[in-house]
């Protein structure tokens, strides 16, 4: 009996150990990012045709900034999640269209135009989305993946980045915050 | 006619095999319980039926993966429309839930071979329910905990593909494959040392049974570990092939208690002793296989391979910690029934340096063990947060690993029971005498260093100790007969064909203790700068960078450079190592690219970006002596294991006793 339950006891201080490992969470792995109320990068990328007659051939960060704040969303026709936070960024679009402008940036998927079209069909997307073929603006902006969203102000600083799928009740308080700034 | 997606099917199959695993644990134990023979082949029947249930999920994770079916969560996660097939079919293996899933599939395929082929003895009915109840957890995690089958609507149309490091390299294919069959293939000696408890007959029956069983787990297993270093090696661009990292460990500590399992069971095969000692290696070496998938899918220890954190973790340790308790427990409870009666003769024995062997081989798994948990031990009574590094398991394990090669040499020599002092002298002087001439020899070509002259000296006591047994099992018989020295040793090799095996194995062991010295101990690793077009002379070589290039290829991007490779004035090879950047991954991976030769490698790796315009390159280069020899000694210990493991025409399926005079060691 005496040995059944040191057994036990070893078995109890492992798991205890271990159980403390797993609840001690991840640590660190939320960091910041380091751009955060920094000056992010301007660009000047090709649009989809469909947003040409409203914005030109291509579409400039900074000249934009000077009308309002901009949401920067990086999505691919490959990453799953895209698909999910896709209605809610066209639902803040068509809310808050006169306060932000939400610039879609399709990234690391070189020469996928067919697809990102059918993309943006699927969700009846109408805010500008623009073409990163060789994915030089998603190094600039120090992308982990896709998505990740940046909020912009209008003096070209970072208020937030966001990391994964975003809800629109995200958008909308981060919207808040950008346009009381 | 209504459209069901594979993502459905897959689950359809695997909650079945969760059916019919459950029912092999229900069917097995009552029936072993009221000696039903009506249950008990109806609970074999399940083992097969699991087997089918979890060939058709892979099966349709297959089909899936290759007709790029992204509604299947799994490959919309892991897979990419234009990879190409290899890369397609070996996805299923590249992430979690997948390789889970391989996993579950390749144990499914043990416990349906062992339903069919296991003799019927009484310890049969208890190692299947065992078999059933490991099984039914790892239906479960694919089924419920970490599921590969969930349907994504609405489907992506492309998926970013697998790890760019796994994809930049066919060893991906063989590695994890090789890693779970070893795993696997120890389960069956598990289960059948539960039986042994569960039924009340400690004895040596349930280790005869799973002899060939438990070496066909260490194979693999050895298998496995070398080619990941091999992997390592030739991808993740540092030049080196081990790197103490917590999922190399943890890989590491079932195969050293499985080795010292290995010898210890034949200590009981011919003395009938060590009998619980044995009982405890082979349920730590299971145990630490659960653990070390808990300690690595689980983020409770940081690591390079990050596997990520999820459900994972907490199920593996639930699933340890409950065979911890019950299979320990069991042998606690069982224990008066199972102690020794038979005392050690004499410690210079066959048994007594088996015996010894053991204690090191645990000594360096327990060294492994704490130096992996400890930054996590730390951190729980501190807070503090700190690393253990090479240094430490350098230094802990290398005086052990020495006594490994001294025990390695001397143990074979020696029979059982008692030894004869005068032909142990004689055998002793030999070796002792070829292992000072072998020190003596590296120290006169520049070796310095105890531990590099050290291992030299061993090798050449293993390698005299290996010709003494040769010589031993030959000249009498070259004596008696009229046979030519080759049908001899061919005859002798057939006749005994697992210690024939175990010296193929132990010479690799030399061979790869040579390889790894020479290439740890005397590398050279440098980063040098050269213009395009110059040349750079280094050690004996002079490198000559010709041009940059860039190559796409249908999946990736490879920027490099074109360096010829010089000795004495004559053009040994032309090197392209690059750096490839795969379509849907962001993540750079450096190819490195390695001239093999059989004294040392010449290793080079883009350090630095390289453009079409670059106008100099930065490489590392790493020049490593013999360290060929580890792979081709991992090729010799593999070639071992497999000719011990053929069958003997007087055995049938290896469940026989083995012929008298015979041993794997």
């Amino acid at each position: 009996m005496t040995r059944v339950l040191v057994v036990l006891a070893i078995t109890a201080s492992l798991g205890g150990l271990f159980l403390w490992g797993l609840l001690r969470g991840s640590p660190d792995r939320e960091v910041e990012s380091a751009r955060l109320n920094r000056q992010v990068i301007s660009f000047d990328l090709p649009l989809y045709p469909r947003f040409q007659g409203t914005f030109g051939p291509t579409l400039n960060l900074a000249t934009e900034l000077n009308d309002k704040p901009v949401i920067v969303n990086f999505w691919a026709t490959w990453c799953g999640p895209c698909y999910d936070e896709a209605p809610h960024l066209q639902a803040a679009w068509q809310r808050y269209q006169d306060d932000v402008l939400i610039i879609g940036v399709q990234t690391q998927d070189r020469g996928k135009r067919v697809e990102g079209e059918a993309f943006l069909d699927r969700f009846g997307i109408t805010f500008p989305n623009v073409i990163d073929d060789d994915s030089r603006v998603s190094i600039d902006y120090g992308l982990f993946g896709v998505p990740e969203t940046f909020f912009v102000r209008r003096d070209g600083t970072l208020l937030y980045k966001h990391t994964g799928p975003i809800t629109l009740d995200k958008l909308e308080e981060k919207i808040a915050e950008l346009t009381a700034s | 006619m209504m459209d069901v997606g594979l993502g459905p099917l897959g689950n359809a199959a695997l909650y079945l095999a969760l059916a019919f695993s459950v029912w092999g644990i229900v069917a097995g134990a009552i029936g072993a319980i009221r000696r039903d023979a009506r249950l008990l082949t109806s609970a074999r029947l399940a083992g097969v039926a699991t087997f089918l249930a979890m060939t058709a999920s892979i099966a349709i994770m297959e089909i899936a993966l290759l007709t790029d079916d992204f509604s299947v969560s799994y490959v919309a996660s892991t897979s990419r429309a234009g990879n190409p097939l290899w890369v397609k079919m070996v996805t299923l293996w590249a992430a979690l839930e997948g390789s889970l899933l391989l996993w579950g599939w390749l144990l499914s395929g043990y416990w349906a071979l062992l339903s069919i082929v296991a003799p019927n003895s009484p310890l049969r009915a208890w190692a299947l329910t065992t078999m059933a109840v490991v099984q039914t957890f790892f239906v479960l995690v694919p089924a419920v905990i970490a599921p590969p089958f969930e349907v994504i609507s609405p489907a992506p149309l492309d998926g970013p593909g697998p790890n760019p490091l796994l994809q930049n390299h066919w060893m991906m294919a063989v590695h994890p494959f090789l890693m779970y069959l070893g795993f696997v293939g120890l389960t069956v000696p598990f289960a059948f040392a539960m039986s042994a408890l569960l039924s009340g007959r400690p004895g040596s029956e349930w280790m005869l049974q799973t002899r060939r069983w438990t070496l066909i787990g260490w194979g693999f297993l050895t298998a496995a570990i070398i080619t990941g270093g091999w992997w390592s090696y030739e991808v993740l661009g540092w030049g080196g092939y081990w790197a103490w990292d917590p999922v190399e460990n943890v890989s590491f500590l079932p195969w050293l208690t499985a080795t010292a399992f290995l010898h210890s069971v034949q200590v009981q095969e011919r003395r009938h002793m060590l009998k619980g000692w044995n009982l405890l290696l082979i349920i730590l070496t299971f145990s630490l296989t659960l653990l070390g998938t808990f300690l690595t899918r689980s983020g409770v220890v940081s690591s390079v391979h990050a596997f990520g954190d999820g459900p994972v973790g907490p199920a593996f340790l639930t699933f340890f910690l409950i065979v911890m308790a019950g299979s320990f427990g069991l042998v606690a409870w069982r224990w008066d029934g199972i102690r020794d009666r038979a005392d050690l003769d004499h410690p210079v024995s066959r048994e007594g340096s088996f015996l010894a062997g053991n204690v090191i081989f645990l000594a360096i798994a327990f060294a492994i063990l704490l130096g992996t948990l400890f930054p996590l031990i730390v951190e729980a009574f501190t807070g503090d947060k700190v690393t253990v590094g090479a240094p430490f398991f350098d230094q802990a394990t290398l005086p052990l690993w020495m006594g490994v090669l001294l025990l390695m040499g001397i143990g074979p020599l020696l029979p059982w029971r008692r030894a004869n002092t005068q032909t142990l002298r004689g055998n002793l002087a030999w070796m002792t005498g070829a292992g000072v001439i072998a020190a003596a020899v590296a120290y006169a070509f520049g070796l310095r260093g105890i531990y590099p002259i050290l291992t030299v000296g061993l090798s050449g006591w293993n390698l005299a100790s290996l010709t003494l047994l040769l010589l031993g099992a030959v000249v009498p018989r070259m004596r008696v007969g009229t046979r030519s020295v080759v049908q001899v040793l061919t005859g002798y090799a057939f006749e005994n064909r697992r210690r024939f095996g175990s010296m193929i194995v132990h010479f690799g062991v030399v061979v790869m203790a040579l390889g790894i010295m020479a290439s740890s101990a005397y590398r050279i690793d440098e980063q040098v700068r050269i213009e395009v077009g110059d040349t750079m002379p280094f050690q004996d070589l002079t490198f000559t960078v010709q041009d940059t290039f860039m190559e796409t290829t249908e999946y990736r991007v490879g920027a490099g450079a074109v360096v010829d490779v010089h000795r004495d004035g004559s053009l040994l090879t032309t090197l392209r190592p690059k750096i490839n950047t795969f379509f849907g991954q962001s993540m750079n991976v450096p190819t490195p690219d390695v001239l093999y030769l059989p004294l040392y490698d010449v290793y080079l790796n883009i350090a630095a970006g390289v453009t079409p315009d670059s106008e100099f390159v930065v490489l590392r280069v790493v020049r490593s002596p013999l360290v060929a020899w580890v792979w081709i000694a991992g090729f010799i210990m593999a070639f071992g294991t497999a000719f011990a493991l053929i069958p003997s025409r007087r055995g049938v399926r290896g469940t026989q006793r083995a012929p008298k005079g015979s041993s794997v060691a």
